[in-house]
């Protein structure tokens, strides 16, 4: 990032408002493009690690000839109507079929070539179509593949993670003003909790509130058999809701809080703060001018990285709460090698790292005059 | 300071907390069941006639359709399958289950359930190298599993019964032969069988000495440490072992590792996925030296009534897997690879010819040892102890075509049941070319009917929608009838009817006739007449539209226009497929529309005569479909807006059609209006025979009205309909079809496998020389087997060597009891020492033999 921390801004003389004026578009625009061709050199080289990684560089095409080669020889022997055939027509019926499902995986062209369309493709946001995966209303779009699991994941990773951020800043402000109390030192205590992932929490909600108590549902995101009507179904919504975002939440919380308030007890000992202080200021104007004012391009940078992992899902808590969530697709399309799947997760996500690493710089100046941009 | 020190203790307290929640022993993940499937033909020669239907005691009742008013399918996965059921979440966990910590929980639980034969594993061996001088020629490393001798003993080296005990928790079988323990081949070669297990049994220093005089005769020597080497090189051997699928196969890989170690050898324990090994064992060049063994495991689809073509699957290079270097590596003499592929083509003309290279190809692959069979795994499905359900005892449960039928809550009528699966609505669904996956195979299978009904119990069908069947032989073939729904006769030659329709021209759309093709006439070996009942037309699909000939025509057309070129349909990816169809058949003949009486012409046999009955039905690979849905999906696929099959939907760009949602639906909404607008019937040329233009406007009316109230197209005729798709909260929900046809109750007398029990008295002491006579007791839940109901009761005499002394038939006293005589002659013959008596009971209602030993002493 090309940001510039200036001492206090100095009044400018009238006549050079324009040329100044000027010059600062220059500049930002000047920025602007170079940190857009920057970002998309980023983009496109992480994309195409991505297709090299994704396709083991290469050997993925051994890993699917050898599985259509067997899924076919199996298919064959299944079938009585091929009992009739000689050896010699059988081979020629598995050649012929193996020949027509490398062509349609394009396994009949080099990988070098087909990274290379991949990559092109992604760059313009044309998903293509899936090799292995329907989406789950059955088409081959990557683009319904996404979309379908988009609302799902958003609501689960959005209402947990929003809860979890903004409670945990929350709590933290609190706390900050309340170092050494009893409250401060239980988050303390409590903070290595953090360690284990969300879906070992979410193991253990299910054993005592699904299986033992019998309150909450196993999984899955409706009852079944699903509500007949709209308000009953988003109340079911809500209830399967409940034990994820818990896990989601729990999970992350007392270290969020931890990490949140150690930042503000940092800015809270500022001599201005104190000053602020002396001066008889509330601890809410103190909290809102003092601490959260100059801590806000980093909350503001927290929140943007946020927002876009809600878009990766999370893998193994979808899988344990059975949500169909983008997470599982994206461990589905890994396991089933299907490139153009995962290059259009990836493509999607590192667009929108990209539009906020940009957004950022941006509203850093916004919010802090100390910065500016491309100077 | 004493706060501090609480919160210090409060806080290591929750991480020692989770710690020791954290070394909980770990439960292996269970992933989807098998990669593979083992050969399926499916006939068997018996002499033995029985009633058609099976002893049904079940009270009556006037209910049509499926028992339950609703069947909620829901994904659930299998490590939380025996739990949900447990707290009642589901009712049904229909796939299979194999771990045996699932075993122990679901009978701690009180649940019932199923078992079936399910995956069976193997070690196949590279056998590159051999009569090339052992080595790998791109390495020039020995491989010592290019020596027979070496692969014979590995049969010594590994004990299985150590194997079931410790990874399957008991619950499998040990295994020596590609056949399945439960299967009726198995119970047929018994006394074959036994000789040679009990020649086979785990011995340890037997394998060790065979073994090393091999390795030595091929220039391996062991060193100071005791490991082979060859040419001062230590003989590493890979083993590829898989670690997905059930996860048994990394400690039954790493107990044959440690074997092998224990006499000499280092092993590289190369664990992987299918796909991660896949490349080396199946398309890589067993040559290159890469692998020595693999943990192979094979899965079936259903019970097997023959398994004469396994040998030349596993080890003939005319195997199916002919285009791996790994089977144009198994090299065997002349006579047997001509014995394997006449036992794959029966070609044998008589029973006592066919036992003969059965038992000669048994022992023979032994001799060539490409693979060691270790153990048939057994499988479950749990359910409430309140339902019951049919299960099949190769498929289990979730793709048995009797669960619609005879899933219930016990002695009740209706309710609602959750039925828990791994997964649904995998790929799109349609009929042609759709889902191909068991998940959405079992939802399928309670919106269809099918003409025939596979015996969960035998693999033996059963008349479903049709009502009798006849089945003509040309020549002596060893084909026999064990139902009397079938009349069985046999003639020298079978002349195909001129008339009959052979093939599909797509421009004029209409049958070509055998005279036409043919006009010097055409034999076939095989006729079957399937005769359909008057109450046929009675049927009615879900859209209300009544069953006609029409719809059975169709699915013809649609066998032959998909994969002819020329045809609006035509897709590269159905054409091999037609091929293969036509190979053996002869045309197919509609006698008489009304009774439907329908004769099929073939040169496919099979040794059950049931087995031989081709029925018509509009049943497609992938599901039923009335004609005027097919139409609806045709016109968008002329259209160009979809396609059946995923090569043709790639191909086009177009997408997969799918019946039940997704941007199909609107296309097929918007032909259907078009269709229906226009009046269409689709091949007019040949379905205008059948339809008229008012019956096709009211049959385009009845599914516009079902798509309107239902959100799809997947009209079936089975006791249930598909009422509700939630496709990303991944639920079906199926309601009862009151309409349906039948009673709920037509097929309830499958609801438990009628197993036998088998007990042996007699005296544990016998005089050397004395005639000794032991009772046979064959019981099922306590009451006598209905003699009428066995198909034999063998004995099978062991000398205190372990070593077959005689095989015999047991003496029918009555139901449920038998007698073993043995003579003087043969206890003289025993002499004095421990012996054992094995009987082995095969039961017409199932095919899983039953088995017990009797041991006595001889003095």
């Amino acid at each position: 990032m090309s940001v510039e921390v200036q001492s206090q801004p100095s009044a400018e003389i009238a006549p050079k408002r324009r040329s100044a004026a000027m010059q600062s578009f220059m500049r930002v625009a000047k920025y602007t493009v170079l940190k857009v061709f920057m970002l998309m050199i980023t983009v496109a080289v992480g994309v195409y690690l991505t297709i090299l990684i994704a396709n083991m560089g290469g050997y993925v095409d051994q890993i699917l000839k050898g599985e259509i080669r067997d899924r076919i020889a199996q298919g064959l022997n299944r079938d009585p109507q091929f009992k009739a055939m000689l050896p010699e027509q059988r081979a020629e019926y598995v050649a012929n079929e193996v020949a027509l499902e490398e062509q349609r995986l394009g396994l009949n062209r080099p990988f070098a070539l087909r990274s290379i369309a991949y990559l092109t493709n992604a760059l313009q946001m044309e998903l293509g179509r899936a090799q292995n995966m329907s989406s789950d209303s059955g088409s081959r779009q990557v683009r319904l593949i996404i979309l379908e699991r988009l609302a799902p994941t958003l609501l689960l990773m959005g209402f947990s993670n929003m809860f979890l951020f903004f409670g945990s800043i929350g709590i933290a402000l609190g706390l900050s003003r309340k170092y050494g109390s009893i409250w401060d030192k239980l988050i303390v205590a409590m903070s290595p909790t953090s360690s284990a992932p969300p879906w070992f929490y979410g193991v253990f909600f299910i054993l005592i509130f699904a299986a033992i108590f019998r309150v909450l549902p196993f999984g899955g995101m409706i009852d079944a058999p699903p509500p007949t009507n709209q308000v009953d179904y988003a109340l079911s919504v809500i209830k399967h809701l409940i034990l994820p975002s818990s896990a989601i939440i729990i999970s992350a919380m007392f270290i969020s809080i931890y990490n949140w308030r150690t930042f503000f007890l940092i800015y809270s000992s500022e001599d201005y703060v104190d000053m602020a202080k002396a001066k008889g200021l509330s601890d809410r104007d103190v909290e809102s001018r003092y601490i959260l004012r100059p801590t806000l391009p980093t909350i503001i940078t927290n929140f943007g990285l946020l927002v876009i992992t809600l878009w990766t899902g999370a893998i193994i808590t979808e899988t344990v709460f059975q949500w169909p969530g983008l997470g599982r697709t994206a461990y589905r399309a890994i396991g089933l090698y299907d490139t153009p799947v995962i290059v259009g997760l990836t493509i999607i996500y590192a667009y929108l790292l990209a539009l906020t690493v940009f957004l950022l710089d941006i509203i850093y100046a916004i919010v802090d005059p100390r910065v500016k941009i491309g100077g | 300071m004493i706060k501090n020190r609480l919160m210090l203790v409060l806080g290591l307290l929750v991480i020692a907390s989770m710690v020791l929640g954290a070394c909980q022993p770990a439960t292996p993940a269970t992933t989807e069941p098998t990669d593979t499937t083992s050969p399926t033909d499916t006939t068997s020669p018996t002499d033995t006639t029985a009633p058609t239907e099976e002893v049904v005691e079940a009270p009556r009742t006037t209910r049509k359709g499926g028992w339950l008013d609703q069947v909620t399918m829901t994904v659930v996965t299998a490590d939380a399958a025996i739990t949900q059921i447990s707290a009642g979440a589901v009712d049904v966990y229909a796939s299979n289950l194999s771990r045996p910590q699932d075993v122990i929980a679901a009978d701690a639980a009180g649940l019932e359930r199923s078992f079936q034969f399910g995956i069976y594993y193997e070690i196949t061996y590279n056998p590159s190298g051999e009569f090339e001088g052992n080595t790998f020629p791109a390495t020039g490393k020995l491989n010592p599993f290019a020596s027979a001798a070496v692969r014979e003993a590995m049969n010594w080296l590994i004990d299985r019964n150590y194997i079931n005990q410790e990874i399957y928790g008991g619950n499998a079988v040990p295994k020596f032969f590609s056949l399945v323990s439960g299967f009726p081949e198995y119970a047929k070669y018994v006394e074959t069988i036994r000789g040679l297990e009990a020649r086979y049994q785990y011995d340890l220093e037997r394998a060790d000495a065979q073994i090393s005089a091999e390795m030595e005769a091929m220039g391996a020597v062991k060193n100071a440490d005791g490991l082979w080497t060859y040419n001062d090189e230590v003989v590493d051997l890979v083993f590829l072992i898989r670690s997905d699928s059930d996860g048994t196969r990394v400690p039954m890989g790493d107990y044959i590792s440690n074997q092998l170690e224990a006499i000499g050898f280092t092993v590289t324990r190369q664990y992987g996925s299918s796909s991660e090994l896949a490349p080396l064992w199946v398309s890589g060049n067993i040559d290159d030296g890469l692998w020595h063994l693999y943990t192979g495991a094979w899965g079936v689809g259903g019970v097997s009534r023959t398994d004469a073509g396994d040998f030349q699957f596993f080890y003939s290079p005319n195997s199916v897997y002919a285009f791996t270097t790994l089977w144009q590596g198994y090299t065997l003499s002349d006579e047997d690879l001509a014995l394997y592929d006449d036992l794959a083509n029966s070609a044998y003309s008589s029973l006592e010819e066919r036992d003969a290279m059965m038992a000669a190809a048994l022992e023979s692959t032994f001799k060539y040892g490409y693979r060691t069979w270790v153990v048939d795994g057994r499988a479950f499905s749990p359910w409430q102890p309140n339902v019951s359900v049919a299960f099949d005892l190769a498929a289990g449960v979730d793709i048995n075509p009797l669960w619609p039928h005879t899933l219930r809550f016990d002695d009740a009528e209706g309710g609602s049941l959750n039925w828990g699966t791994p997964d649904l609505f995998v790929d799109p669904a349609n009929p042609v070319g759709g889902s191909n996956w068991t998940y959405d195979n079992q939802w399928q299978l309670a919106t269809n009917d099918r003409g025939v009904m596979g015996n969960p119990h035998t693999g033996i069908p059963l008349p479903q929608r049709i009502e009798r069947a006849e089945v003509v032989i040309a020549g002596e073939l060893p084909v026999g009838a064990t139902y009397d729904w079938v009349d069985l006769s046999f003639v020298d030659t079978i002349e195909v009817p001129a008339d009959a329709w052979i093939d599909w021209n797509p421009e004029t759309e209409t049958f070509i006739t055998v005279g036409e093709a043919y006009p010097d006439g055409l034999t076939a070996v095989r006729k079957s007449v399937s005769y359909y009942p008057a109450e046929l037309f009675d049927i009615t699909w879900h859209d209300g539209s009544s069953f006609d000939v029409a719809d059975v025509v169709m699915a013809m057309i649609m066998t032959f226009a998909t994969g002819m070129e020329g045809s609006p349909l035509y897709d590269e990816a159905q054409a091999g497929a037609l091929d293969a169809f036509k190979g053996g058949f002869k045309g197919f003949k509609i006698v008489s529309e009304s009774p439907l009486v329908v004769e099929f012409y073939t040169d496919v046999w099979f040794e059950d005569a049931e087995l031989n009955v081709t029925t018509l039905w509009p049943a497609y690979g992938y599901g039923d479909a009335a004609w005027h849905v097919i139409a609806v999906a045709n016109s968008a696929e002329i259209n160009g807006e979809l396609a059946y099959t995923a090569d043709k939907a790639e191909a086009s760009e177009v997408e997969w059609t799918n019946f039940i949602g997704g941007p199909s639906l609107e296309i097929m909404k918007t032909n259907l209006d078009e269709l229906a607008a226009a009046g269409s019937v689709p091949f007019a040329a040949t379905l205008g025979m059948y339809i008229t233009p008012e019956e096709a406007a009211a049959r385009y009316a009845n599914l516009d009205a079902f798509y309107g109230q239902y959100g799809h197209f997947w009209v079936g005729t089975g006791p249930y309909i598909l009422s509700q798709v939630f496709l990303v909260e991944k639920q079906a929900v199926l309601v009862n079809n009151p309409n349906y046809i039948d009673l709920s109750d037509k097929w309830a007398g499958f609801a438990a496998p009628k197993i036998a029990a088998v007990e042996v008295d007699g005296s544990a002491r016998v005089t050397v020389g004395a005639e000794a006579i032991f009772d046979v007791f064959v019981t099922f839940e306590g009451a006598a087997y209905p003699a009428d109901e066995i198909a034999g009761v063998k004995y099978i005499l062991y000398n205190s060597a372990g070593e077959i002394v005689e095989v015999g038939e047991a003496a029918p006293v009555a139901d449920g009891q038998y007698s073993v005589t043995l003579s003087g002659a043969t206890t003289t013959s025993l002499g004095a020492g421990s012996n054992k008596l094995e009987i082995a009971v095969v039961a017409i209602p199932v095919s899983v033999p039953a088995f017990t030993t009797f041991e006595f002493v001889t003095e």
